[in-house]
């Protein structure tokens, strides 16, 4: 469960986020949608230890990320980009990580299957395309088999195979019980991934609930979503 | 310990750092060739000053490897990926796999520590022999006491890299500054022309461990001011300064800003 509270951000005299508060529940994919720079990105950073909120909090199982002990146990995130050094190879990358966490080099070959880089695991980083990059982020985060899930933009630069890949991949995570959270703004393929959504506009949350909720009257989802964010009307919850 | 594991695993498979180890391990031997090369003649005939310095002199200036070490264990966390790849940073996958940032802070500085003290061991072969080899009979006998100071010589110098390098985010400010520091115009030489506060910058310091050991005035900078302890710990001191304010400013940042 993956729980955020009041959340508020500030950035110099800016204002990034205005008290925003959303849960992602187990069993479930929560689609965390908002156009760019609207807040998406840093609250997911918030919630991963790397920045610091201004007041407010954003919790892992009732505990800041600080606090857990092995995190890569508990939550796997792929946040922008690759995550790794251009000059390592993609196999180097998971295998650092892997000790970080005491997993084995077996695991990061399981993983590199998993996510289907097994044959360019010897390649460096800087030489693999988007979606390579995007999947070895993924491998990362799956390395401890942990039960929460966080990606940012995970189908971004995924070929149409890579997408129905990750979409059949979340939705058989959520089913076993895991709690998944992604952020996107590909309305699409968000559409047919998730089970709940959380808009986000300038910071704040204009919608909150299943996605049926949240498309409400409207025909589609990216209706809704482009309702509720140039018009900020509609809050479902 | 897993995080000092991970440390190590990041730093072995980093292609930059056999630059490190290859400039580390035979730089002081190539100095101090050149240094023994150069003193032979007066050596022989017994009238060389400097005598106490041979084979010293190589590791007092070929620190360069540790400090690319140094840097480069903190700039390859910071170096921002292609727009195209999306502009990410591996730091942000190192701090979502430990948790703490002082221990991820520690590892780093404990994966450079044993480093640094591996290739300062190899570098000391490599020049005792190279200085053997040109000065046969004629070679000083290096005293255990001195290659110990170079051996906390080249560690403090990887770590006041790394702790720079922890502020700047980026390493080629460091590395030029150090390097330059280290191998063409040292600041302590500029700054002795001016006070003596010189002989307590963490270069001048530090190299009295195993520098400076003769006793004779010249009354220049090449004189001996600290005693080898003290130069040790003056050095320390430095470090452990940047490695606190490392430490505070890397605790409060966000790894966004």
């Amino acid at each position: 469960m993956l729980t955020i509270n009041n959340l508020v951000k500030h950035r110099g005299t800016r204002e990034i986020l205005s008290g925003i508060s959303f849960k992602a529940r187990p069993g479930r994919v929560t689609g965390f949608l908002g156009p760019n720079g609207a807040g998406k990105s840093s609250t997911l950073r918030i919630l991963l230890g790397l920045d610091r909120a201004t007041s407010g909090s954003a919790l892992i199982n009732g505990k800041p990320f600080a606090e857990l002990h092995n995190p890569l146990a508990t939550v796997g995130a792929a946040l922008d980009g690759f995550g790794a050094h251009r000059m390592r190879t993609g196999r180097a990358h998971l295998r650092w990580i892997a000790r970080a966490a005491g997993l084995s080099n077996s695991r990061v070959e399981e993983v590199l299957e998993i996510v289907g880089l097994t044959n360019a695991a010897g390649k460096r980083v800087g030489q693999y395309s988007l979606g390579m990059g995007r999947r070895l982020g993924i491998a990362a985060a799956l390395l401890g088999d942990p039960k929460i899930l966080i990606l940012d933009e995970p189908v971004n630069g995924l070929d149409p195979e890579g997408i129905r890949w990750i979409r059949t991949f979340l939705r058989e995570r959520a089913e076993s019980g895991n709690t998944v959270l992604l952020s996107s703004h590909l309305m699409g393929e968000l559409a047919e991934t998730v089970d709940d959504v959380v808009i986000i506009k300038h910071g704040t949350i204009v919608a909150d609930g299943t996605l049926d909720e949240v498309i409400g009257n409207h025909s589609t989802l990216e209706e809704a979503f482009f309702a509720l964010t140039s018009e900020n009307t509609g809050d479902v919850v | 310990m897993r995080a000092f594991n991970a440390e190590l695993s990041k730093l072995f498979s980093l292609p930059g750092i056999w630059l490190a180890f290859l400039i580390g391990a035979f730089a002081p031997a190539l100095i101090a060739s050149l240094d023994s090369i150069a003193q032979k003649e007066e050596i022989i005939a017994g009238v060389s000053t400097r005598l106490s310095e041979v084979g010293y002199i190589g590791l007092a200036l070929g620190v360069q490897g540790v400090i690319i070490l140094g840097v480069l264990a903190v700039s390859s966390e910071y170096l921002t990926e292609s727009s195209e790849s999306g502009g990410g940073q591996q730091i942000t996958t190192s701090l979502t796999v430990i948790s703490s940032r002082f221990h991820f802070l520690l590892a780093k500085a404990g994966a450079v520590t044993v480093i640094s003290i591996l290739l300062c061991i190899v570098a000391i072969m490599t020049t005792v022999s190279a200085t053997y080899l040109i000065l046969g009979e004629y070679a000083p006998a290096f005293e255990w006491s001195r290659l110990i100071g170079a051996v906390c010589y080249w560690t403090f110098t990887a770590h006041l890299a790394l702790g720079i390098t922890f502020l700047t985010k980026n390493g080629i400010l460091p590395l030029a500054v150090l390097i330059i520091n280290s191998s063409v115009v040292s600041f302590s030489v500029l700054l002795y022309r001016v006070t003596k506060l010189a002989f307590y910058l963490p270069d001048r310091a530090g190299a009295e461990m195993f520098m400076f050991t003769d006793n004779t005035s010249t009354g220049t900078l090449f004189d001996g001011f600290h005693t080898p302890f003290t130069g040790g710990l003056v050095m320390f001191a430095w470090v452990l300064v940047v490695f606190i304010v490392a430490a505070v400013v890397f605790h409060r940042r966000d790894v966004a800003a």
